[in-house]
């Protein structure tokens, strides 16, 4: 290991921390309710927007102007409101399929809206996929204080949230308004899968999102052991990764998607030799 | 007074020799290998080069890897290809690398594109009619051997402002280079003489300098536009263009898929060909020179069986 590299990876370091932070207590409701590809379907739709925004003649293509920006967190909120009104346990129609569906649109969207672009694709796909060794520090921190935000929201109406996702009939049979509290769950979730793809790509967010939350379930049933669980996963294959990403100069990102993926392995291992103490879930 | 300004010039020289411990190399960074080859001809034992683009990658799209980091932190020089080639993946490894030196303006980032002979740069204002345009013209410029000179150039100078002492050694390094490239240029037109004016399609818009120098006529490309997938219109007309032309010849990148390529030959009844649009893109293309040597060999052989010349 170069010790001399580990200041230039302070930021890519600070935003893999701030990602996991984030995406470890999402992932739990996200598993929980089982729609599992939603943040793909969120983040192809929130880049259909900034794409159509980059076709606006009067914008002049800039992929940094504010008015991209705002079109892919309407294009966002117009996803989170397509989910939260299609959910309904009468429905024949799986929730997963209008999420896979919204995906393959919106992706199919993207390469038509671009084919019709004045700017150099380039540019596009620097700024929908990110690539977190390039993570800037104003980035981050902007990045950093928008998940503080959303994350105290989520700890106010964390019964609201939490009923609605492990037991929406219970929620239902109390009176709750169900679409309205979904569609605060996915807004929210939107604004922050947005934000971490343009950071860390693709991949790396499926991944923080899914893999600390299918980890936790393997040994603890209740949301707080899972959240810890999911939270020190999170942060130890971050470290991993990027060690491993140094010490073999593999490119970052992908490196701590493996890096997951053989974590994960490692603990369903551990998971079937060593039985469970308590026989009974809480 | 002249002959005082010499001995100061003089005995300041053996101060900075002196003070050099067995001549520290100069630190070069290149982002891409073509770059990194002309650096290495001027630069000789005067300096280690480290490029960070693979020849057979697109130099659109490069991954960063930490070494990238660690290198760009702490080269003396950087030499980039500019014209937003690297727009996707340089600024912000720059400024992750928090190199005071290599910042762009500093002394020592050098845009190698600044001398050199720029095609297809828009004139006037850009509208959206006009399709994809690069504001600042093609990128691919390095593919014209007097472009390589010109980059050799300036690289000399950059070298001798970093470096003055090996000034002498630098310069004289580019004459010997600047020789074996007019002396390859003779045998390069030779080859492609016999092909003048033959019309060819090429994938991407990489070699518009190349085949320019080379007389060659490029009718089309398999993109619709840079970046773009092929659509079936375009491709339907690119088809109906190249019989009417008669043109026989697809020119394609390493990094490009091969399959609309070989369709569009196979319709047309020609030939799918890859060439190296940089340095280490094919084995045999190991240097700057040989990596026309490589490419002009086999395009002429090509030629020679599509056109029957």
């Amino acid at each position: 290991m170069i010790w001399e590299i580990l200041p230039l990876l302070v930021w890519p370091i600070v935003a893999s921390l701030v990602i996991a932070g984030i995406h470890a207590y999402l992932g739990l409701h996200v598993v929980e309710r089982g729609v599992i590809f939603v943040d793909l379907s969120l983040a192809q739709i929130a880049s259909l927007g900034a794409t159509l925004a980059l076709l606006v003649p009067s914008l002049g293509g800039d992929p940094h102007s504010p008015a991209v920006y705002w079109m892919s967190l309407g294009f966002t909120l117009i996803g989170a409101a397509i989910f939260s009104l299609i959910k309904g346990h009468e429905a024949r129609i799986p929730q997963e399929a209008i999420i896979g569906i919204s995906y393959a649109v919106a992706s199919a969207a993207v390469i038509v809206a671009m084919s019709k672009s004045t700017g150099e694709s380039e540019h596009l796909k620097d700024m929908l996929v990110g690539n977190i060794l390039s993570v800037q520090p104003d980035e981050i921190i902007k990045t950093g204080l928008l998940y503080v935000v959303i994350g105290i929201f989520h700890y106010v109406f964390r019964k609201q949230f939490l009923l609605i996702s492990t037991d929406p009939k219970t929620a239902a049979a109390r009176g709750m308004a169900i679409r309205f509290w979904d569609f605060l769950f996915y807004a929210s979730f939107g604004v922050v899968v947005t934000r971490s793809v343009a950071i860390a790509g693709v991949l790396l967010v499926f991944c923080y999102l899914i893999v600390p939350s299918v980890g936790a379930m393997l040994f603890a049933e209740t949301i707080g052991a899972r959240l810890a669980i999911g939270w020190i996963m999170g942060v130890i294959v971050s470290m991993l990764g990027m060690y491993f990403s140094v010490e073999f100069d593999l490119p970052t990102g992908a490196t701590i998607v493996c890096t997951f993926g053989a974590v994960l392995v490692a603990m369903a291992a551990v998971r079937v030799m060593v039985p469970r103490t308590r026989a009974q879930p809480v | 007074m002249r002959s005082k300004i010499r001995l100061l010039a003089v005995s300041m020289l053996a101060i900075v020799a002196g003070s050099r411990p067995a001549a520290a190399a100069v630190q070069v960074v290149t982002t891409t290998a073509d770059l990194g080859s002309l650096a290495q001809e001027i630069g000789g034992d005067r300096v280690t080069v480290t490029a960070l683009a693979k020849g057979y990658q697109d130099p659109h799209f490069v991954d960063p890897k930490p070494s990238f980091i660690l290198a760009v932190s702490r080269a003396d020089l950087l030499i980039v290809i500019g014209r937003e080639l690297e727009i996707g993946w340089l600024p912000p490894l720059i400024s992750s690398s928090r190199n005071a030196k290599i910042q762009p303006g500093g002394k020592g980032y050098l845009d190698a594109s600044m001398n050199v002979k720029i095609l297809e740069i828009p004139t006037g204002q850009i509208t959206r009619a006009m399709g994809d345009v690069h504001p600042s013209g093609n990128p691919h410029y390095w593919l014209e051997p007097d472009n390589g000179r010109r980059i050799a150039q300036a690289i000399r100078d950059k070298l001798s402002e970093l470096s003055p002492a090996d000034r002498a050694y630098f310069a004289q390094r580019y004459s010997d280079f600047n020789g074996r490239l007019a002396e390859a240029e003779k045998r390069w037109t030779a080859a492609m003489a016999p092909y003048k004016d033959a019309k060819i399609v090429t994938y991407h818009r990489s070699w518009p300098n190349f085949m320019e120098r080379f007389g060659l006529d490029v009718i089309g490309y398999v993109e619709p536009k840079p970046g773009v997938p092929p659509s079936p219109t375009h491709t339907l007309e690119l088809i109906a263009e190249m019989k009417r032309q008669g043109a026989k010849l697809i020119v394609v990148e390493p990094y490009f898929d091969l399959k609309t390529a070989q369709s569009i030959a196979n319709q047309v009844g020609g030939q799918v060909l890859v060439l190296a649009p940089s340095v280490g893109g094919a084995k045999e293309a190991s240097d700057y020179i040989k990596l026309f040597d490589y490419d002009v060999n086999l395009l002429a052989a090509t030629l020679k069986q599509v056109t029957g010349k």
